[in-house]
């Protein structure tokens, strides 16, 4: 819906953060919104287009380089990562990597923790940009309606991990593996390596996760030096792989078993492709 | 031509069911625990009576009752625990055991959708048979998920009674006066700062349309019911022409328990998302909405609002 152009203050701030590029790459985007310019989840392209270009600060601070991006597909997709963190910029990097350079530009639906909608502002931005709660019915139906879905089948045991365990996989979850039988959808895996040493935690304060209702506290080992400023992400360089598209067949409600097996089947592609990406990595700055 | 009860006919909502269903040749006769706010088109009868009392049993004696439309539920938290109790669950099971009795062929019960409660970890949308969240957190629902509960036991368990229950999304409109319309016609409105969840209105005239679809239908079962758009909850009090402010929320909550007895349930409501489907609604029966969400919106408001020198 084109809206009559006003120079409110508003406006203009708008203008002058909106990226032309983050836009005309939403624009060419199929999205089901109604005639207020929402859809059922509350993503709103206009205000998307904000959020995104902002998340392209963020995604250039981190200097990416994207390997193999022609291998997501249009139509259907679930992008299955590894998760690490502790914020996850992985996401935002992947989200901003497919939005600039797949072909065509997709708007990753991307499935986060059951928790985000009671952060305030968060949900909102969330919400806006297109993430939904990770949910099967929410992914089925996104889907079921072309769209390209961004999962992180660790959660959050993949983004609290801790130092000691960077670049392990934790175990992943079944549902992706189920959704994609159900809807005949290829999974593309990706290796994020850089994302484990930008923020640093040395241990997970679970007690005080508990307290808070939040999934992990992570405690950086730099916290007695920097204080709160240990939780600043370093700029270190994220090297982003995404594998060719990977297909499964064979019925979606099968026993947790054999569901294991094609699910082991992403893990190893995965952890293939981080080994991979870590042996070529000559620096973690550069 | 069949004689049909409709309950709540102090309300807005029933009063536009009774005109459609003249309309289409049917006899109406009124109920409802309040008095009524104006008189009745053609003298149509009228009792004031108790669901739960015997007074409701003579309307069944002498009107030789084939439908019931039960749009009588008391969503008014102003009335006691105790006395909704009696009327939503005790008179609603009468109602519901009388028709048995009299050989009723079709009964239509209006529920709401705030029983399945605005939770964090809602999908999006959600269908009929989903859990029921808002019970876990207020124990003050528990008369609305019980008559709900009932009603669609009702559906499987006699047959002979076809049976629909409906729980559409929140009612506005001009006639209308529950909790949400009152509080969209509020000239200030703050909003929870930093939330801001999707929702849906479904407009009077259409829930008057759906349910005498349902009535004229030939489907049972359980419906949601909503009108087309999904919008956050900011928009929807932009459309109002409302002047908003964002408070934190413990203190939006104190500010509409003081300014107009504000239930804590319908609070989460500005927290998080409750988007329904009613897909098989509208698989079921010809049934489409009419009044856009702007159009809905601004009618439920608009005289409140000339009086406010707003508009």
């Amino acid at each position: 819906m084109n809206l009559p152009v006003r120079s409110t203050p508003r406006a203009l701030l708008r203008s002058r953060i909106v990226d032309p590029e983050i836009a005309s790459a939403i624009d060419r985007n199929p999205t089901a919104v109604n005639e207020l310019g929402f859809d059922p989840w509350g993503l709103n392209p206009e205000d998307a287009k904000v959020y995104f270009s902002v998340a392209r600060k963020i995604y250039n601070y981190f200097r990416p380089e994207i390997h193999g991006i022609e291998h997501v597909p249009a139509g259907r997709v679930l992008i299955v990562p590894n998760h690490s963190g502790q914020i996850p910029f992985d996401g935002l990097v992947i989200a901003v990597a497919c939005l600039l350079h797949a072909k065509p530009p997709r708007l990753c639906r991307a499935m986060a923790e059951r928790w985000f909608p009671t952060i305030p502002f968060v949900n909102e931005a969330f919400s806006r940009s297109g993430v939904v709660v990770g949910d099967p019915i929410n992914c089925r139906n996104l889907l079921e309606a072309e769209n390209a879905i961004l999962v992180f089948p660790e959660g959050a045991r993949g983004s609290g991990k801790v130092f000691q365990q960077r670049y392990q996989l934790r175990p992943f979850g079944r549902g992706f593996m189920r959704l994609a039988l159900q809807t005949d959808t290829p999974v593309v895996p990706v290796a994020v390596v850089g994302g484990e040493e930008s923020i640093v935690s040395v241990y997970n304060w679970k007690g005080l996760a508990k307290l808070l209702g939040t999934p992990y506290v992570p405690i950086s080992p730099w916290l007695p030096v920097l204080g709160p400023l240990a939780y600043l992400p370093m700029p270190v360089k994220f090297h982003v792989h995404f594998g060719e598209p990977m297909r499964f067949t064979g019925p979606f409600d099968d026993e947790d078993s054999e569901i294991d097996k094609k699910v082991q089947k992403v893990m190893d592609r995965v952890q293939g492709l981080i080994n991979e990406g870590r042996a070529k990595r000559r620096s973690l700055f550069f | 031509m069949a004689h049909v009860l409709v309950t709540g006919m102090a309300g807005g909502l029933s009063r536009l069911v009774a005109q459609r269903l003249l309309a289409l040749g049917h006899q109406v006769v009124g109920a409802d625990y309040r008095p009524l706010p104006a008189p009745l088109p053609d003298g149509m009868p009228f009792y004031q009576a108790n669901y739960n009392k015997t007074r409701i049993e003579d309307i069944f004696k002498r009107h030789k009752v084939d439908s019931v439309l039960h749009l009588g539920r008391v969503g008014n938290l102003k009335e006691s625990m105790g006395k909704r109790f009696d009327l939503n669950v005790v008179g609603s099971q009468k109602i519901m055991n009388l028709c048995l009795q009299h050989g009723v062929k079709r009964l239509v019960v209006l529920s709401t959708f705030h029983i399945y409660g605005a939770h964090p970890a809602n999908h999006i949308p959600i269908y009929e048979d989903e859990p029921l969240r808002a019970g876990t957190n207020f124990p003050q629902l528990a008369d609305a998920i019980q008559l709900d509960n009932m009603a669609c036991q009702w559906v499987y368990q006699h047959r002979k009674v076809r049976t629909v229950v409906v729980r559409p999304t929140n009612v506005v409109g001009p006639l209308i006066h529950n909790t949400m319309s009152q509080f969209l016609r509020l000239r200030y409105i703050p909003h929870l700062a930093g939330f801001n969840p999707m929702t849906q209105f479904i407009y009077q005239d259409d829930l008057a349309d759906a349910v005498v679809a349902a009535h004229e239908g030939d489907a049972a079962g359980v419906f949601n019911l909503t009108g087309d758009a999904v919008v956050p909850w900011r928009t929807a009090l932009k459309l109002v022409k409302a002047d908003t402010f964002p408070l934190p929320a413990p203190l939006v909550s104190g500010y509409l328990r003081l300014i107009s007895g504000f239930p804590q349930y319908l609070m989460n409501f500005f927290l998080y998302p409750c988007v329904i489907s009613d897909r098989a609604f509208r698989e079921k029966f010809p049934w489409r909405p009419q009044v856009s969400l702007q159009d809905a919106l601004w009618r439920t408001v608009e005289e409140t609002r000339r009086a406010q020198g707003a508009a």
